[in-house]
């Protein structure tokens, strides 16, 4: 059931995607919609569902974009993995507690992405600053309203955490 | 050696760090091919899985964007219409007013080169009332005393006598058409100048008495007047002859079609005639 959900909102994700891809085309320079699936998915504490989940979005994000196939799914299965780390630790709900998540992981995914497109690119991104900021801001505002609309109108809750330790 | 499925999740990490390796070298392998614009073919194989997603997302803007022009465009065409439909009202006002113009004009330039035949005094008299269908048959003009219009001033238009003013107020004035059973016009053939009365029949039609049944008088003969009744000048066209039978009397009976159509007539010419004195008239040796 978790992985249809999971699959629902890739597609609802890809959507998105499409939608500003069509009709805003620099659009998803301020924002990610895969980051915000990924953070919620991650969100129960399911270190091995994140890792898969981060892989799947970050392909279908690789695979219509123009980016190095792989370097989304690198970025978003590091910062699904954090999160799920974290929550498998500390079992964080709530909106605000999502909210510093998304935040951290977007600030995250960017970063990482700017390292892997120096080191295998050797080419620098052009105002990285301004993109993070604008980039994070959007995506946590529209990530928490995600996240509070279903929590309140659809009782939905972040997928059940496994509370599996993570251990090497 | 096969792993055991109970060591993948209880080694998250470790498969983290695999994968993550696994995913540098595919971008790797990534950005070196992608310098020819060839994808991988895992890279296709996800975009063909996930390719109806966008197909569909595309679909559905298109089909947006299509109604919403449609829906501008109809509106587009509907504002079109009205305003083509209030220009076309415009114009076709206007090309009425064209048209009354040019046979106003048309009708005036006549009327002017007829008026500068008579050595007369004359003025341009507009036709306000019609009364040709009564018994008694006489037009309102809107020339009156005011303007020098008096009683027995002739009028006519450019295709002939229309009558005599048998009435005038200040500002308005009556005239008596000749077709009135009342009136009548000294006149003469203007063939063989035969002289006689033209007189209106009550109907549209007036008839020519006092023409001797040898005259020679024959249907086509244009009537004028004949300037011997001290009220019509001279020359001015009555009808044409329809048909001239002889009579029961020494009379013929001689029908004549008014050159005017009483039914249309506007712009008119008063002829400011000289009048006889009334002392004149009643004199007797």
């Amino acid at each position: 059931m978790r992985w249809l959900r999971f699959a629902i909102g890739l597609l609802i994700a890809l959507t998105l995607h499409s939608l500003l891809d069509s009709f805003y085309p620099n659009a998803l320079a301020f924002f990610n919609p895969y980051i915000i699936l990924v953070a919620y998915y991650s969100m129960g504490g399911n270190i091995l569902g994140a890792i898969v989940a981060g892989v799947l979005a970050g392909f279908v994000q690789d695979a219509f974009s123009n980016a190095m196939f792989g370097l989304h799914a690198f970025s978003l299965t590091v910062c699904a993995y954090v999160i799920a780390y974290i929550n498998s630790r500390l079992a964080l709900r709530g909106t605000l507690a999502f909210g510093a998540c998304l935040g951290g992981a977007v600030i995250v995914n960017e970063l990482v992405i700017y390292i892997l497109v120096s080191l295998l690119v050797k080419q620098r991104i052009e105002m990285f600053e301004q993109a993070l900021l604008v980039k994070t801001i959007f995506t946590l505002l529209f990530g928490m309203l995600v996240y509070q609309l279903l929590t309140l109108f659809l009782r939905e809750e972040p997928i059940e955490a496994t509370r599996r330790p993570a251990a090497w | 050696m096969a792993v055991p499925t109970d060591v993948i999740p209880r080694r998250p990490t470790l498969l983290f760090i695999v994968v993550l390796a696994m995913l540098f070298i595919l971008m790797s392998v990534s950005s070196q091919t992608r310098v020819g614009d060839t994808r991988t073919m895992f890279e296709r194989a996800v975009m063909t899985i996930f390719s109806p997603v966008p197909k569909f997302v595309n679909w559905v803007g298109t089909a947006a964007q299509d109604i919403h022009h449609g829906y501008l465009d109809m509106r587009r065409a509907v504002n079109e219409n009205v305003e083509l439909r209030r220009k076309v009202a415009a114009l076709t006002t206007e090309n009425l007013k064209l048209r009354q113009s040019e046979g106003d004009q048309k009708r005036l330039r006549a009327l002017l080169a007829y008026a500068e035949k008579f050595d007369l005094q004359t003025s341009m008299a507009q036709t306000i009332m019609l009364d040709t269908a009564g018994r008694f048959k006489s037009i309102i003009i809107d020339q009156g005393a005011g303007d020098g219009v008096m009683v027995n001033d002739v009028v006519a238009n450019a295709n002939g006598l229309v009558g005599r003013v048998v009435l005038t107020t200040n500002d308005l004035a009556k005239v008596q058409l000749v077709t009135d059973n009342n009136c009548s016009v000294g006149s003469l053939i203007e063939r063989t100048r035969r002289q006689g009365v033209v007189r209106g029949n009550g109907s549209n039609a007036v008839q020519l008495f006092d023409i001797p049944a040898l005259a020679d008088v024959q249907a086509g003969d244009r009537i004028l007047t004949a300037g011997i009744d001290g009220v019509y000048p001279r020359g001015i066209t009555i009808g044409t002859v329809v048909r001239a039978e002889p009579g029961q009397s020494l009379f013929k009976n001689v029908a004549v079609k008014p050159a005017v159509d009483f039914g249309s007539v506007e712009e008119v010419i008063v002829i400011h005639t000289r009048k006889i004195p009334p002392g004149v008239v009643r004199y007797a040796p």
